[in-house]
């Protein structure tokens, strides 16, 4: 079992290594939170603990997982990139019009991933290799791909007009009729994530650069180029979502994506991923999504106003960022 | 090639490294000028001098973080040059630098294999085996660590043989610990020395800087001294004695570590504490005399810091009065402290200090600021100015008034310190621990320094906890134990005895 890096306190010899494993992690708590909401929800409506219901929510929030994947994996780099949400309504572009005139979902596709991959390669080469902070990297792009697209579209949706089956499936039909595509989706790429991050070298590599670079330089890593790699990852990440979201919408929409790079932040933070790097799952990323997507849907279901969800969101983002800092800082 | 092969041949051991006529240039600088260094496996080869001498410049070198001006490096009698850190590693190179290089949020077992993880044959990382080899090295340093540990839970003794059994999982032949000791205690050292025998019991040659002679003549088999740059001398340590070895260092004798150039104290009360209690301290109460240096000795957790901090305002007190100049000080408020003359040199100069990034005026200006303001503006010539009567005053060695202050010896950061609090005008310093991490040369100046404020009428409260300067520097010394005085006793009555004693309560 790898022994986990995100998470504090220690394992005895003399416990068996899965349950050492599962002790230290900081994500049993995050499960108990996703049950003790399922019960609380469960118990105030009747609607909410039903298969359609949850299958729904799992829809809801494979987006922002499929993003966090890739935001989660930057952070823990030690670097930040909030361009994703304008990212995911850039890439709708190039897909939707690529369609249009080629009447092929895969090159439509690939022009999607050819333009997410071009700037995650921007951020990646500007944060890691030129120096400049990630921060206002991505702040920049954000700006820029959003204004690209008002640009481009002369602020309307662009339809598709071919309207590929395949294409309407990825985004609104259910694996068996029960579970949404993109959620399948979002499992697959968070199984294969969470074993390079704790299985390849790769994944320790990231670890190791966001917990102390100078030790990874030391170590011989290639630290420019693994945070260099991590950004492109966001990139592919954000693309895929941004994809799916297109074919949710039927078409390129100007306003898609707007705040969703916070949404992402937001669960990516809740699921214990820390902004200075080097410390956070997948895992706990995943759970962070499950959390929030839950308490939307369930807030909802009250009758609660959404500008009140939006507050209660904030506090518990707040208060359980804050509660693992004060847990770190115990563990010295 | 064939040459040197045969050669090798017939010499009896190759040495595992041979560096000759070294040279390295900084703008400005010559750190290291022709430098001899040659290894011979299982053996500690003690590496001497005192800071800027060119030991760290030299150890960068051989991990590859420096590359070297001129001269050659022979790994096992082949000419070689190491291209970066992973190149040394690679060559068999491994530096246990003082900053410890490990990922804190990483186990154990997981730092030790950070160059390499050993994977299965679909390149996944075998963790088990990760676990079984870590855990087999440790038994063969002969030191048992929890290897799931994180690393950063560990104290800086065991993440010291955390480095260490990483070198073995390099297979190093070659091992620099430096200046592996500074923040270890007495039975930690012990241990520390034991896994340094087992390392050259397996054939490893280990470079050892240091600047601590007890060590040197403890573990080390040979000694080569560098100062300013330069090779100085290379001998089995034998062959040396305390006052040969600081003579290499500092090249002159010191006789006198501890010159006495001012007079009696005056009578005249520059600090007065009463009955002062906090959290860690209990009734505290003493005089200062202008003119005079009042020491303070304590063992560990007596609460020497405390009482500094407390009386220069910086933290809040209990109970009782502190007044500087007969006037009263506020507690926990460093602002008036200042004002009355009050002021502490820190023993933390990094965290409490300096400001690291900044250039030497800066830094010594700071507390003076505002009476070189003109008009809202800095005026920067007069700045200039007093900066630079200080710097020619205290010796303060440094290329400019410019010069990032991180970039200066902890002998003259430390002056600078003082000369921050003697621009605002102190009249009472409170020092904490003057000579932490600061080489013998540099220390005999800051003596003296001491020395010189108290003839010029300051009253200075030295807390230490190195025994020669306390009987060497104070005029009267009080002894503390568990956040109360326990001992009062004047120059010539204190002797080292006396002193203990009362420090262990």
């Amino acid at each position: 079992m790898p022994p986990s890096s995100s998470l504090a306190a220690r394992s005895g010899g003399h416990v068996t290594d899965t349950f050492a494993m599962l002790g230290r992690r900081q994500e049993i708590a995050l499960v108990l939170s996703i049950f003790a909401l399922i019960a609380f929800f469960s118990f105030t409506s009747e609607y909410f603990f039903t298969v359609r219901n949850l299958t729904n929510v799992l829809g809801q929030g494979s987006l922002v997982m499929i993003a966090g994947i890739g935001v989660a994996i930057v952070f823990i780099s030690g670097e930040v990139d909030i361009s994703v949400g304008s990212l995911q309504a850039a890439v709708a572009i190039p897909l939707i019009e690529v369609m249009n005139a080629t009447g092929s979902l895969w090159l439509g596709l690939a022009a999607a991933l050819l333009l997410g991959l071009i700037v995650g390669g921007i951020n990646g080469y500007l944060s890691a290799y030129v120096g400049i902070n990630s921060l206002i990297v991505t702040l920049g792009m954000l700006f820029i791909l959003r204004g690209g697209v008002y640009l481009y579209t002369g602020k309307t949706a662009i339809p598709d007009d071919i309207y590929l089956e395949s294409f309407f499936i990825i985004g609104n039909e259910r694996f068996l009729g029960v579970v949404p595509w993109p959620a399948i989706i979002a499992l697959v790429l968070l199984l294969i994530f969470m074993y390079v991050m704790s299985y390849r070298p790769f994944g320790r590599k990231v670890y190791a650069v966001g917990g102390n670079a100078e030790v990874a330089r030391l170590a011989g890593f290639p630290v420019k180029r693994v945070k260099f790699i991590c950004f492109v990852i966001s990139g592919v990440m954000a693309t895929i979502s941004g994809i799916l979201l297109a074919s949710r919408l039927g078409s390129a929409v100007h306003l898609a994506g707007i705040g969703f790079e916070f949404q992402v932040v937001a669960a990516v933070v809740l699921g214990g991923v820390s902004l200075s790097g080097g410390i956070g799952s997948l895992l706990g990323m995943a759970l962070g999504v499950l959390i929030l997507a839950f308490m939307s849907n369930g807030l909802g279901m009250l009758d609660l106003p959404t500008e009140w969800q939006l507050v209660i969101t904030g506090i518990i983002i707040i208060i359980a960022v804050a509660f693992d800092e004060m847990k770190r800082r115990r563990a010295g | 090639m064939p040459a040197e092969a045969a050669m090798a041949g017939t010499v009896a051991a190759v040495p595992p490294l041979a560096m000759t006529g070294i040279g390295k240039h900084f703008p400005g600088v010559i750190a290291l000028d022709n430098v001899d260094l040659t290894l011979e496996a299982g053996k500690v080869h003690a590496l001497m001098g005192e800071n800027g001498a060119g030991k760290s410049t030299l150890i960068k070198i051989l991990a590859g973080v420096y590359g070297k001006d001129a001269g050659t490096i022979r790994i096992a009698g082949r000419e070689t040059t190491l291209s970066g850190p992973a190149d040394a590693l690679r060559q068999g190179i491994k530096v246990v630098f003082q900053e410890i290089a490990l990922i804190s949020e990483f186990t154990v077992a997981e730092n030790i294999f950070l160059e390499e993880y050993p994977t299965g044959r679909t390149g996944s990382i075998d963790w088990r085996k990760i676990s079984r080899d870590a855990k087999a090295l440790f038994e063969r340093i002969g030191f048992d660590v929890d290897t799931s540990a994180r690393t950063g839970t560990l104290p800086i003794s065991q993440q010291q043989m955390v480095e260490i059994a990483r070198a073995l999982a390099q297979e190093a032949r070659i091992v620099v610990m430096d200046e592996p000791t500074s923040s270890l205690t007495p039975n930690e050292v012990a241990l520390l020395f034991t896994v340094i025998r087992r390392l050259t019991s397996l054939g490893i040659a280990v470079i050892y800087v240091s600047h601590k002679l007890d060590e040197v003549f403890e573990i080390a088999d040979t000694v080569t001294v560098l100062r300013d740059g330069r090779h100085i001398s290379t001998k089995p340590i034998a062959d040396h004695t305390n006052e040969t070895l600081i003579q290499d260092m500092i090249g002159r004798q010191i006789d006198d570590l501890f010159p006495r150039s001012r007079g009696q104290a005056s009578d005249k009360v520059a600090l007065s504490v009463k009955g002062v209690g906090t959290e860690k301290l209990e009734d505290i109460s003493f005089e200062v005399y202008s003119g005079e240096v009042l020491g303070f000795f304590g063992l560990m957790g007596a609460g020497r810091t405390e009482l500094a901090k407390a009386i220069v305002g910086f933290d809040p007190i209990d109970s009782g009065t502190i007044a500087v100049g007969g006037k009263p000080l506020r507690p926990h408020d460093t602002r008036t402290a200042v004002s009355l003359g009050i002021g502490l040199l820190t023993e933390d100069r990094k965290g409490e200090g300096l400001m690291l990034e900044l250039p030497v005026v800066y830094n010594l200006s700071l507390a003076a600021l505002g009476s070189f303001a003109r008009g809202g503006f800095i005026d920067e010539r007069r700045e200039r100015e007093a900066a630079q009567s200080y710097v020619d005053r205290f010796r303060i060695r440094t290329p400019g008034l410019y010069q990032e202050i991180k970039n200066l010896s902890g002998g003259n950061q430390q002056k600078v310190l003082l000369a921050r609090w003697l621009l605002k005008g102190l009249s009472v310093i409170v020092v904490d621990e003057p000579t932490r991490g600061i080489d013998v040369g540099a220390k005999s100046e800051i003596f003296a320094l001491i020395d010189q404020l108290a003839a010029d009428g300051h009253a200075i409260i030295m807390m230490t906890s190195e025994m020669p300067e306390l009987l060497g520097l104070s005029d009267r010394i009080m002894v503390m134990g568990e956040g109360r005085i326990t001992g009062s006793f004047s120059r010539d009555e204190a002797t080292q005895e006396k002193i203990l004693n009362a420090a262990i309560v």
